[in-house]
């Protein structure tokens, strides 16, 4: 059953929103915390995914574009006292038209060297909040003031309500990135990604294609930071580090890359492991530096795992497991001059022409 | 005057160190297609390794020795029992499982080590040379520095160039089944290449280490670095990750000393300068033009 | 089943029975069997897509097969691994000239020496390696090969190969169409094969130059006694110059016989050759 429908997806998203309803009014006011990050995450792991995997531009620094929507809506809600649902829009606006300018600079940049300039991105843009005391706030960022509106009552725990909050942006995010993608933009994306001088020849625009892509995607990122702002109600350099864009490509490509599903447990597994593990280790009393790296070792020990034992990501062994089941899906036939060895694939087949094997990053 | 001079050697020191990181970059790059993004955190592994040697021996070339020989060992085994498995897969698989490999190689750090600030001796004198009465802005220890990296660069690209073990590790990376097909055991290569990365990202950690102080996170920085003098110089290219090394370091460092509020801002220059090279140059300084095939 | 039987009557140098190898769901060699005499020139003919170049990467081990057997004088070899394969004496071009562009000519040659033995540095030389190298006049690799022994067989290439010899330090990219195709033949043949794979050693070069590439094929047989297995699209031009052929078609062989009888079969050739 794939969400090829606009119905389908709708149904789903509601059927999601039931359930975190459901969870946020049973559990605890950390679960709450926990759910509006997952949903945080998911919003900007959504983008990073239709990123990388749909238009195969990899991204190490949408961490910086997590910043960007942040401090926007920190500032407009600061200085000018705007509500929320206008500096998130704000927020979305900002963060199009950085995405737009870093788009069209990263526009011939492919593979590794897309990653090197992302990732010098996301050190430098934190480094800049850090180095401007006065209007951002320095190291010590900016405080978010964010409230539950009055009509919930004053008892209305205000982590539940950011739990809905972020909750409502991330469905409305997924389903709006899962009819993109199904849709004449999304072909060309995956188009460009599988070979742009065909994609060329066929009438698609390159630049244009690549350039939406990191629009889309920042997009995604920007609303996340807002959200991260009124959840954490903070802005600050610490919050929007390296390792959180690193993070973003670790719970895109873990979870299925281009997968949407594979978004949501990629953040559930970047943040309830670490939390998981931490709650392990304080409760056998384990002395404060073996006790706070123990987590951080297994972490890194989970994403190899993972890794290893995942190679499609967990949406696609999930699919392999149903696959068993059901059988395969038509049309996943491999077409009879397809190189499959068992040895590295002979790409070098055609006559003297140096390939770039775009590889890893 | 005499501060110009200050930045500009302080700049090749810190160059070549970036340049060090970059080229076992390069390594692996040429012989996989990964970008090792455990590089820094081996290298600190390797460092703390020396720094215990150091402290029980009483000597520095005793922990010099050791960490290289630790890293060619941690290389090896890292890309027998992790990279291998993701040869054949997605090419991000190697990405990530990498990152895992820095994640945790940084917490078995905290936890066998500490998570305090280390200071890591040197061999030689630190304090500011003079020629005549001025001071050159250089120590014995930045020459040592200079010296060590461009040896072993030297000796890396005279070992590719004139071995058969460099002709096999060459013609691995350019063309794997043609390799095979010849006969050449390109897994062993492999494991070779991820060795010798090793082995230069140690020599990279003991370098530094005088000046950043030891601890999990010491060589984050310094591989953020690397990397992007990498990228600069063009990843195919060893000649060009030691030219991105040392352009970089001059570049920061003279922003670091001459720009208002500097330190902060030395990231964004360095991305500026990231920039508009790769505007210019697509795949790095160093890169061959690509055929594109029609 | 489908097979083809050598019309000598000593034990074949290649034989390959009954084998099935393919790409993820979609087989594309269904039991093949090809026997090659010692020193014959053996063409596989037929369309594209017929198999031709599967065959050639089942047998040189680039992809492993699913069932049967390859015997190299007896051996089976099923199985191995490319490595493994041309060290037992099976040499493989590939098609397309690919040499590796980035490397000089000469160096080029020595990566067709890599899988000699070495001579140990301690413990005496290294015995021949098993799976069908066997000594005689056809070019054996003694144990433990020297520097010197290696050396000496570059010189031989290059002199065999003059075009080469005179672009001995140039780039490999640097070489037109027919020397490349000379230059991955002078590194196959170094590695002192009993068998050779070409994969279609005329596409691209002009009629000339595929003139001159078809004499060296017929000359690498008869003085040099290798057993040569020819993929060929060019169908009237391979078996102008093979001793056997082999026609398959999706996969199967269809005809074999030697080549004679092949290119007399006019039926035959319309309708799987196109001549």
């Amino acid at each position: 059953m794939s969400m090829q429908t606009l119905p389908r997806r709708l149904g789903a998203a509601v059927v999601t929103a039931v359930i975190v309803w459901f969870l946020s009014v049973r559990l605890s006011t950390f679960r709450d915390f926990q759910i509006a990050e997952v949903a945080v995450e998911v919003t900007a792991v959504a983008g990073l995914t239709v990123l990388t995997g749909l238009s195969g531009q990899i991204s190490l620094g949408n961490g910086a574009f997590m910043a960007i929507g942040g401090y926007t809506t920190a500032l407009l809600m600061l200085h000018l006292n705007w509500p929320y649902v206008a500096a998130l829009v704000a927020s979305a606006v900002v963060t199009a038209v950085a995405g737009g300018i870093v788009g069209v600079a990263a526009a011939r940049l492919r593979g590794p060297y897309l990653a090197g300039a992302t990732l010098m991105l996301g050190v430098a843009l934190p480094a800049l909040a850090a180095a401007y005391q006065g209007f951002l706030g320095g190291d010590q960022g900016l405080n978010v003031v964010f409230t539950a509106p009055a009509f919930l009552g004053a008892t209305f725990p205000l982590t539940r309500w950011q739990a809905w909050v972020s909750t409502v942006v991330a469905l409305v995010t997924l389903v709006l990135l899962a009819n993109l993608c199904y849709s004449r933009i999304g072909r060309n994306w995956r188009a460009v990604r599988d070979d742009e001088v065909a994609a060329a020849l066929d009438g698609v625009n390159v630049a244009v294609t690549r350039v939406l892509a990191f629009v889309v995607s920042a997009i995604c990122a920007g609303l996340a930071g807002s959200l991260l702002a009124i959840v954490t109600s903070l802005v600050a350099p610490g919050a929007f580090t390296v390792t959180l864009s690193i993070a973003l490509l670790t719970a895109a490509v873990i979870g299925g890359l281009g997968s949407l599903p594979g978004a949501l447990w990629g953040s559930l597994l970047i943040v309830i492991v670490p939390t998981y593990v931490t709650d392990v280790a304080t409760s056998h009393g384990l002395s404060s530096s073996v006790g706070s790296n123990i987590p951080i070792a297994a972490y890194g020990a989970v994403l190899i795992l993972v890794m290893l034992a995942f190679p499609q990501g967990i949406q696609g062994g999930l699919h392999r497991l149903l696959t068993l089941f059901t059988g395969p899906d038509p049309g996943t036939r491999v077409p009879r001059d397809a190189p499959a060895p068992h040895v590295t694939p002979p790409a070098d087949e055609a006559p003297a022409s140096h390939h770039e094997k775009e590889g890893t990053l | 005057m005499v501060e110009f001079l200050q930045f500009t050697l302080s700049g090749v020191s810190f160059g070549m160190i970036y340049a060090a990181v970059a080229l076992s970059l390069v390594l692996i790059w040429r012989g996989t297609r990964l970008l090792n993004y455990a590089q820094g955190g081996m290298a600190m592994i390797t460092t703390y390794i020396a720094i215990e040697v150091i402290y029980h021996t009483g000597s520095y070339w005793a922990g010099f020795a050791v960490a290289l020989v630790a890293g060619i060992l941690l290389g090896a085994v890292c890309q027998l029992t992790i990279i291998r498995p993701t040869m054949n897969k997605p090419p991000l698989n190697g990405v990530i499982v990498t990152i895992g490999l820095l994640v945790l190689l940084e917490g078995l750090a905290g936890i066998f080590f500490g998570g305090q600030f280390r200071s890591f001796p040197t061999a030689f004198s630190v304090t500011g040379l003079r020629v005549g009465g001025t001071p050159l802005g250089v120590s014995r220890y930045d020459i040592f520095v200079a010296v060590a990296v461009l040896a072993a660069t030297l000796a890396l690209a005279l070992a590719f160039r004139y071995t058969s073990a460099g002709l096999r590790m060459r013609a691995a990376a350019f063309n794997a089944t043609i390799a095979r097909l010849s006969g050449i055991r390109v897994a062993r290569v492999l494991t070779v290449g991820w060795a010798l990365a090793g082995l230069l990202g140690a020599l990279a950690g003991v370098l530094v280490s005088p000046s950043t102080f030891l601890y999990p996170n010491s060589m984050d920085t310094i591989f953020v670095y690397g990397f992007t003098a990498a990228v600069i110089g063009g990843l195919d290219s060893p000649a060009g990750a030691v030219t991105g090394g040392l352009l970089l370091g001059l570049a920061l460092s003279y922003a670091g000393g001459y720009l208002p509020s500097g330190a902060s801002l030395v990231p964004v220059v360095a991305l500026g300068i990231l920039v508009l090279v790769l505007m210019a140059r697509p795949d790095g300084l160093f890169s061959a033009t690509k055929v594109r095939r029609v | 089943m489908s097979s083809a039987a050598a019309s000598s009557d000593e034990a074949p140098a290649l034989a390959v029975e009954e084998l099935v190898a393919g790409y993820g769901g979609v087989i594309a060699l269904d039991r093949v069997s090809i026997s090659a005499g010692t020193a014959a020139i053996t063409a596989v003919l037929g369309a594209n897509g017929a198999g031709k170049t599967t065959l050639l990467r089942a047998i040189s081990g680039m992809i492993r097969p699913r069932r049967g057997r390859i015997l190299l004088d007896g051996t089976d070899l099923a199985g191995r691994n490319p490595e493994q394969m041309v060290r037992a004496g099976i040499a493989h071009v590939p098609e397309g000239q690919a040499v590796i562009p980035e490397l000089t000519v000469e160096e080029n040659l020595r990566v067709g020496m890599m899988s000699w033995p070495r001579r140990r540095v301690w413990g005496g030389a290294k015995p021949p390696h098993a799976g069908g190298v066997s000594g005689g006049d056809r070019g054996f690799v003694p144990p433990g090969t020297s520097r010197a022994d290696r050396g000496a067989a570059l010189d031989e290439a290059l002199e065999r190969f003059p075009p080469l010899a005179a672009r001995r330090r140039k780039l490999a990219a640097a070489l037109s169409g027919g020397e490349r195709q000379m230059l991955v033949i002078a590194r196959a043949l170094l590695a002192r094969p009993r068998v050779l794979l070409l994969d279609e050693p005329s596409l691209g070069l002009a009629p000339r130059v595929m003139a001159q590439v078809m004499d060296l094929v017929v000359r690498l047989s008869r003085e040099n006694g290798i057993t040569i297995i020819l993929v060929e699209q060019n169908a009237r031009g391979a078996l102008a110059i093979a001793d056997h052929g082999v026609v398959l078609n999706l996969g199967r062989v269809v005809a074999a016989a030697d080549a004679a009888t092949l290119a007399a079969d006019v039926a035959l050739r319309h309708h799987y050759l196109g001549f």
